[in-house]
Order: structure tokens, then sequence, then C-alpha cells
């Protein structure tokens, strides 16, 4: 009873802590206001259904375009949600696994998370970059 | 009591219904949100819904702690495990749930409950305020709503009836929408959106913003002054957005909270009841 009477105030706390980390990941690390709990739902065009990744696996003299959904859709959803360093190293994990009849070893997968702007006036949609990196392999 | 053994069904059940204590009134219609919008994947969501079912339809567990504190593990695990694709809901879920476990815990669960439920529920409007007019600028300049209004399908009825749009030009403003970026051709090749879709996209995100600040402001205010306009402006909100926006899960949840910091006055209880059944109504009839 001493225990729950001190800790009444933890959900609001919890929700005012989530809340304005999810603003700071919002703004410093491309995560998507609609999702990680900050009330961002139906605030902009930005949800991650918009987003978009480009991925090319790089092999020596060799650039291949790849095809994202064929990983399994959380790991891609999340990349879209939030790009972080973590996300996308595990989206191109998956990526890597794909088989393919390419030779030689894969050196790295760039990836390259898309969002879209809409114009005002017109609604024609416009790229934005929103992150890019470059995962090694070191030739797996 | 006689008189309301006499009276017919209808008007009895009315009584007995204002009649209802607010903490029990609160935790039942959120164990009918479990029920309804079931939530989690694979093995979380029969746990979820066996507990919700526990809690409606045995005698005493619904006040139990014990079955508070395991949906909030649930629901606050389902959040974790979603990391970070869970939605408002989601997290404003997991944490009733667990103000509920608290509150049940100690000697006094309607004041806790009460006090969380106002607290969650001025924060929450709050901060979809902040993101609306601060953080977001395509929400400010009406953008989000001149989208949604044309991309989101779910709401196609409610546009056709409020723009006068066509089935045929709603088509094609939502190709444009929904194209590639770099498929798209330059913004001088296109016409602007008609000016009736404009309108009713400002007039939306006027509305939005106006209701949710004053909700917030309303909920979080200290001391009595605003409270008589707490339980309207909510009831409001959930009666005119949940109408169009296709999210009832939330609207329920709200709904619950707002029932747990409601003043007992019979009335209020039949409005919380009848928006939490106009928006099953609102569900039932979406296309």
């Amino acid at each position: 009873v001493r225990l729950a009477r001190r800790l009444r105030w933890l959900p609001v706390a919890l929700l005012v802590v989530v809340a304005c980390a999810q603003i700071a990941l919002a703004r410093r690390a491309a995560l998507s206001p609609w999702v990680g709990g900050g009330f961002g739902m139906f605030s902009t065009t930005d949800g991650w259904g918009r987003r978009q990744v480009r991925a090319v696996a790089v092999r020596p003299g060799l650039r291949r375009e790849l095809d994202p959904t064929r990983v399994p859709p959380m790991v891609l959803l999340r990349a879209l949600a939030l790009p972080s360093d973590r996300h996308l190293r595990a989206l191109a994990e998956r990526l890597a696994a794909q088989p393919t009849r390419d030779e030689g070893p894969l050196e790295a997968i760039e990836l390259q998370v898309w969002g879209a702007r809409l114009d005002r006036e017109t609604l024609a949609p416009r790229g934005v970059l929103l992150r890019a990196q470059s995962v090694r392999f070191d030739g797996r | 009591m006689a008189a309301d053994a006499a009276a017919r069904p209808p008007r009895r059940w009315l009584r007995e219904l204002a009649r209802l204590d607010a903490l029990d009134l609160a935790l039942r219609l959120t164990l009918l949100d479990l029920l309804l919008r079931p939530i989690g994947q694979r093995e979380m969501r029969p746990l979820v819904l066996g507990l919700a079912a526990a809690g409606l339809l045995l005698p005493g567990w619904q006040r139990s702690r014990a079955l508070w504190a395991a949906l909030a593990g649930l629901t606050a695990l389902r959040v974790a495990l979603d990391w970070p694709l869970g939605d408002n809901h989601a997290w404003l879920l997991a944490y009733w749930c667990l103000a509920a476990a608290l509150g049940l815990a100690a000697r006094a669960p309607r004041t806790i409950l009460a006090g969380n439920a106002r607290l969650l529920l001025g924060l929450a409007f709050a901060f979809a305020t902040l993101w609306k007019v601060a953080l977001s600028p395509d929400f400010r300049d009406g953008t989000f709503f001149r989208v949604t209004l044309v991309a989101d399908r779910r709401m196609e009825p409610a546009t056709r009836l409020a723009t006068g749009l066509s089935p045929e030009a709603l088509a094609a403003l939502r190709a444009r929408v929904e194209r590639q970026p770099e498929a798209a051709p330059g913004d001088a090749e296109l016409a602007p959106v008609p000016t009736r879709l404009a309108r009713v996209a400002d007039l939306a995100t006027g509305w939005t913003l106006a209701i949710e600040a004053a909700t917030a402001l309303a909920f979080l205010w200290p001391g009595r002054r605003a409270a008589p306009l707490r339980d309207p402006l909510l009831l409001v909100f959930c009666a005119t957005t949940y109408a169009v926006a296709p999210v009832q899960g939330f609207a329920w949840l709200l709904l619950a909270m707002g029932v747990a910091q409601s003043p007992p006055r019979p009335a209020l209880r039949l409005g919380y009841v009848g928006v939490f059944a106009l928006v099953l109504g609102y569900g039932a009839l979406a296309p």
C-alpha cells in the first residue's frame, strides 16, 4: 500500500519523460513523429508509411540496387520509423543475407532513408533525405 | 427503489447506469476497449483478451490488483517489443493500466485514478497540441489535412461529403499524393488543390488546434476554475474527432479515463457511455 502510494504519479512521470525523449529523437534522429509515445500522431505528413529506403550492395567493381521489402517487415518498418545506427545495421544484415547471383565479396551496403514533403498548394511530393549510412561488411 | 423497479427497462437501465461508481465504470470501459480492440501479437493477444473478459465477467476481478498489474505488464511489454512503432494509444493504455494497478493497490483508489486520469489526459492533449502548433509546420499551414483528406481512404465518405469532390477527382488527387517523389512532375504542371478542399482542410486544422488546446488547458489548469469545462470538451472532442478519425480504440481509452476523473453527476455518466456507444456506431457505419 505504501509503495503504491509513493509510486502514484509514476504513470504521469513516465508519460512526460517518454514524450520529451520522443521529441528529442524526432528532432535529432529522424524518428517519425507518428510513433515513439510523444503524441505526434495526426500532426504531420511525415509518417513512416510515407518514407522509403534505398539500398545498394557494393562489391568490387559492382553496385547493385536491392529490394528492401524482401526483409522481414518489422526490420524494415523500424528502419523507416527510426533510422538509427542499430536499425539500419539490422536492415543491412538482413539484406546481406539475401541470396544473390553477384560474385565477389560484399564490401558494404549503402542505405538511404527518404521522407516526402508535400507541396501545400499542389500536394506534389518532394523527396527529402533523412539519413544515409554505409554499413561495411569487409568482404563477407 | 420501488419506483426504479416499476420503471420500464430502458429508463431503469439508464438510472442504474447513472448511479454506477466512476471507478467501476472507468475500469469496465477500459476492459471493454481491450475486448473490442484486442492488442498485441500472437501469444499476447489471447492473454490480454482473457484478462479483459475475466475482469468483466467474474465477480470481484474488475478491481483485482493482480489483474491490472498483469495488464500493465502486458501493455508495457507490447510497447517495448514494438519499439519504436507503438502508437499513442498503446503508450497511453500502458500508463493507464499502471495507474489502475497502483490505484487499486492503495487505500484511496478513486483519488489516485482520478488524479492520474486528469493529468494523463491533460498532458496527452498538451503534447499533441505542442506537436501541431510548434513542431510540425505542415500541420500549422494546413498541408496535413489537405493530404489526409485526400490520401486516407478511411476518410473518403467524409471528404466527399464535405468537399463535394467526385470519386474521380478524389482518385486523381490521391494518385498525385501517393506518387513517388522522383516520379512526380514539377509543381508548375500541376493545378492547385480545389478551393473547397483547401477551405475544409483549413477549417479542420483550426478546429483540431482549438479543441485540443482547450482540452489540454482545461485538464491541466490548477484548481477548480476550469473543472466544469473538462468533461464537455472531452466529450465533444471524442464525438466529433472519431466520426472521421478511424481510431476507435483511442477514443474509448480517452472516454474511460474521462469517466475516472469526472464528478459524480448522472448526466456525465450517461454522456460518457453515450459517446462510447456513438464511437462504436461510427465504426459499424464505416465503409
